[in-house]
């Protein structure tokens, strides 16, 4: 099936749900699960077809307009594959959320839509439609937010989601004046190197960092995927955040990097320098890191805490993508793996919990391990990934990434980099603590309950490929390395077992292997010695004080208030700054409405003339 | 496939050295700082028997997590000591001996005791749980960026590759002289890492009950004790093999490792206890301002002694 045919099936099927949506709720969110499982097969197919050398024409376009051309390059078939396989696991939670919107068929539709968006912008090689395709997928994202807790939410998504759009439609068009055609690849080949080329690095950069939720621009992520609906904030995690980091690979691997400092400073030092461009991402992502870790350590909601961590991995990818080099690059793409299917888990965690307790606070929560035990072990899996700690996927890529970064001896970003890695095992553990551990809350001993098998079901998958990822990462690298090859950087050394850093080598496998060994031994320490007597969770030491209460007895309001305290008089500096400039923004609305709208409409006419006959000056 | 059980055997062979020598020295540090507070102090074995006494006594579990976190606290503990190499030449896995390993194999060992205090449901023990979390947030990153600059430096992350290098003589001195900030930051960050005092927030006896410990009695503590005596090994041998040369041979390196687990235990009775704001402050003002120093002057300025 070409991809044209893809992308079409998929839109009808989106229209297929609404009506099946109207019919009957639960039906057309059936048809999410059918219409995303069908996709992903058919981008896992293709991919297999092409990895095996098919002569197969799947860019052949025969019913849309001239113009929507295709072209199915490895690092499309990379990301399709990754977020297909999202949505196709996410929608299986959709059937069980879709009672709690006010617009159920609209939802099931735009999910579908969002995905044959995100379809269009990896596989096409034309500049305009993969902005309307990426246009596309905001839009169906605008709709679908408010269906969640906050309708504010969707205003600041759609906010900075224009501001990115604008500025890859100007890059658009830098590239059009230059190249002549809107091939996506003649574009960035004829700009690369050049003066507009830093004008369009600089456009497609801040469009890729205001997707992925990069400081300046996250202000509008965890407002969006914290109030989201349960089953779209994975959505929006996992897969919808990763076409900003396909834009950051367009404009910082496709594009010739600008400013050599090597000349300027390299006489001084045996030190080598990386580009100037290549230092700026570099601090904006690891600006990202840190203030997404330190925002997620002071969450009360776990959603939210879960939307920091995105923005902070996003940093990561940044960083690793702006060092570039077969090392960074790789670590980089894999990081896009891994946050990707240990964030989709642990958001897909927590929906289960909120889908029977109604709230996703924290402070709310307790002891829900005791009824959930499964969708615990899920979460505990996803975040010992998102963590960065062996045997899963996470440290593989984390790994990695930190031997760019030492290899290339960038200090300060090394800060950054090591203070959100240990900062994350303080964010993840917080839900794991408050959420799932601790005391069992006499309010919600009833309503918890084991989730439905289906539910289940895609959070085992997503757990199991975490651990897949942590323990045979080879497979994998191997097709990233093949992307590599495409985009013009040398291959990772991997054998069949290890990975070849540049000072060091690992050996995943063993890792893992070794991990089980030393749980086994302690294991059968355990077993042997006497068996203990179970006690209840309030039979414990409270030093001579009575307590009859379990909310008293949990402590998860402010976890971490000692370390908050030294930095809570910071946090709204960004948050401010957007503030300030709305007002501007208003200030200034009224300013244009005061002369130019006022009470007479002759006056409104004369300046509508003006500016017509101003625009249209330059043609005559 | 013999050859990988060999290794094997020979990692838990490792681990199980690493047990009996941490927990002979604590003993014998046991007595000499009860010298310096003028006591006589336990006999050098008592170590010993507090585990084996709390191995053998029945006990009280909180639930399948309290439990399970213990097994993969001591589980992911042992794993990670099996990866290192007591001297440069001897050790289970030769090759694979990268410090990335250590520093976040350890994290599981770590994860899976938090998850088992967490789990037993006392406050305590969530807000020293808390404290050292906090804690390692803060000594982490100084030392981070002093292993950074070695790295750098050398090319290799390899602990027994470093140490051959270092004794080599040659290009590299001992790192803690030839990056004297460096090695001033390390020994503050290696006092952080194992909790003595100032660093002793999270456990914190007196204060809050000994903070994630509080609920442990029996097996559970037991393997905990373990846990830990084979957590102060890794710390320590990875000081020794990063910063003091490593080692040629066995009693070398038991000579070193003394030294210095001596060291710090008579440094830190001396001291009393920080907050656990002030430790993290204090962590990312002078050791990690001393720890970019040094990594700039070596990497930018190539300034090594």
């Amino acid at each position: 099936m070409t991809v044209e045919l893809l992308i079409i099936l998929t839109l009808v099927l989106g229209l297929v749900s609404y009506f099946m949506g109207r019919f009957n709720k639960v039906y057309g969110a059936v048809v999410t699960i059918i219409a995303s499982m069908f996709v992903f097969i058919s981008v896992g197919y293709m991919a297999n077809d092409i990895l095996d050398g098919s002569t197969f024409n799947y860019n052949a376009v025969k019913y849309l307009p001239v113009f929507a051309t295709f072209t199915v390059s490895y690092l499309g078939i990379f990301f399709a594959i990754l977020v297909t396989f999202v949505f196709a696991m996410v929608s299986f939670f959709n059937p069980f959320f879709v009672e709690k919107y006010k617009y159920p068929a609209v939802y099931n539709m735009l999910y579908i839509f969002s995905l044959a968006g995100v379809l269009g912008v990896f596989f096409t090689d034309n500049l305009m439609v993969l902005f309307f395709f990426f246009e596309f997928v905001v839009w169906s994202g605008l709709f679908i937010i408010p269906l969640g807790k906050s309708k504010k939410a969707a205003v600041s998504y759609y906010a900075f989601s224009t501001a990115g759009s604008f500025a890859l439609l100007y890059a658009i068009f830098i590239m059009r004046d230059v190249a002549g055609t809107y091939n996506l690849y003649a574009g960035l080949a004829s700009v690369s190197g050049t003066t507009q080329g830093t004008y369009v690095m600089i456009l497609l950069s801040i469009s890729a960092f205001s997707k992925l939720g990069a400081f300046p621009l996250h202000t509008w992520l965890p407002a969006a995927h914290g109030n989201a609906p349960h089953p779209f904030s994975p959505v929006l995690s996992g897969a919808l955040v990763k076409l900003g980091a396909f834009v950051a690979i367009l404009a910082l691997v496709k594009l010739a990097p600008v400013g050599d400092l090597q000349s300027v400073f390299g006489s001084y030092t045996d030190a080598t320098f990386l580009y100037a461009s290549q230092y700026a991402v570099a601090i904006l992502g690891a600006m990202t890191i840190v203030f997404g870790t330190l925002m997620a350590i002071r969450q009360d909601d776990a959603k939210k805490l879960l939307a920091y961590s995105s923005v902070s991995n996003g940093g990561y990818i940044l960083v690793a993508l702006s060092i570039g080099g077969s090392v960074g690059l790789a670590g980089g793409l894999y990081h896009i793996i891994a946050h990707a299917l240990a964030s989709a888990a642990a958001f897909l965690a927590i929906g289960a919990v909120s889908r029977v307790t109604g709230t996703s606070k924290m402070s709310e929560l307790g002891g829900m391990i005791h009824k959930m035990p499964i969708t615990y072990m899920v979460y505990l899996i996803a975040i010992i990934s998102m963590a960065g700690i062996p045997p899963m996927g996470g440290f593989i890529s984390k790994w990695l990434i930190f031997q760019a970064v030492i290899d290339n001896g960038l200090i300060l970003i090394a800060v950054a980099v090591f203070f959100g890695s240990i900062g994350s095992f303080l964010y993840v553990f917080r839900p794991l603590a408050a959420l799932f551990l601790g005391q069992e809350l006499p309010q919600h001993k009833d309503k918890a309950k084991i989730p439905p098998f289906f539910m289940l079901l895609p959070m085992i998958i997503l757990s199991l490929l975490i651990v897949y990822t942590g323990v045979f990462p080879n497979y994998i690298l191997g097709f990233i390395n093949d992307v590599m090859a495409e985009l013009g950087v040398d291959a990772l050394v991997i054998g069949k077992y290890t990975i070849q850093g540049p000072n060091g080598v690992l050996h995943p496998t063993l890792v893992a292997s070794v991990f089980g060994v030393g749980v086994l031994i302690a294991f059968i320490i355990f077993i042997v010695l006497k068996k203990s007597r179970k006690v209840g969770l309030m039979d414990t030491y409270t030093a001579g004080n009575f307590i009859y209460t379990e909310e008293l007895m949990h402590y998860s309001l402010d976890f971490y208030a000692p370390i908050e305290r030294l930095y809570e008089k910071y946090i709204n500096i960004t948050e401010d700054f957007y503030k300030k400039l709305e007002n501007k923004v208003v200030d200034f609305g009224r300013m244009v409405k005061y002369f130019f709208f006022t009470n007479k409409p002759e006056v409104t006419v004369f300046w509508i003339v003006v500016i017509i006959g101003f625009l249209l000056w330059g043609d005559l | 496939m013999v050859d990988m059980l060999l290794m094997i055997l020979a990692g838990v062979g490792v681990a199980l050295f690493g047990f009996v020598l941490q927990t002979s020295i604590a003993g014998v540090n046991r007595k000499i700082v009860g010298r310096i507070q003028k006591r006589y102090g336990p006999k050098w074995y008592q170590e010993f028997l507090d585990i084996f006494k709390l191995l053998s006594k029945r006990s009280v579990t909180h639930g399948w997590i309290f439990d399970f976190g213990v097994i993969m606290a001591l589980g992911g503990i042992i794993g990670t000591a099996m990866f290192m190499p007591i001297t440069s030449s001897l050790m289970a896995f030769p090759g694979y001996d990268n410090f990335f390993i250590f520093v976040y194999l350890i994290a599981v060992g770590m994860l899976g005791m938090a998850m088992s205090a967490s789990g037993s449901g006392n406050p305590l023990a969530s807000i020293g749980v808390m404290r050292a979390l906090t804690t390692m947030l803060a000594y982490e990153v100084p030392f981070m960026i002093v292993v950074l600059t070695i790295i750098k430096l050398t090319g290799t992350s390899s602990l027994s590759e470093l140490g051959i290098l270092q004794q080599a003589g040659g290009d590299f001195n001992w790192f803690v002289i030839a990056l004297p900030l460096g090695g001033i930051v390390a020994v503050i960050s290696l006092m952080g890492m194992l909790g003595k005092k100032p660093f002793v927030t999270y456990i914190a006896p007196a204060e809050i009950a000994s903070g994630p410990m509080v609920e442990y009695g029996g097996k559970q503590l037991g393997m905990l004790f373990i846990m830990h005596e084979i957590t102060v090994f890794i710390e320590v041998s990875l000081f020794v093999h990063l910063f003091l040369g490593g080692a040629e041979n066995i009693l070398f390196f038991i000579i070193k490792y003394f030294a210095v687990y001596t060291a710090l235990n008579i440094m830190s009775s001396v001291y009393g206890r920080l907050k656990i704001d002030q430790v993290v402050l204090f962590f990312y003002k002078w050791p990690l301002i001393l720890a970019v120093t040094q990594a700039f002057i070596a990497i930018y300025l190539g300034w090594v002694i």
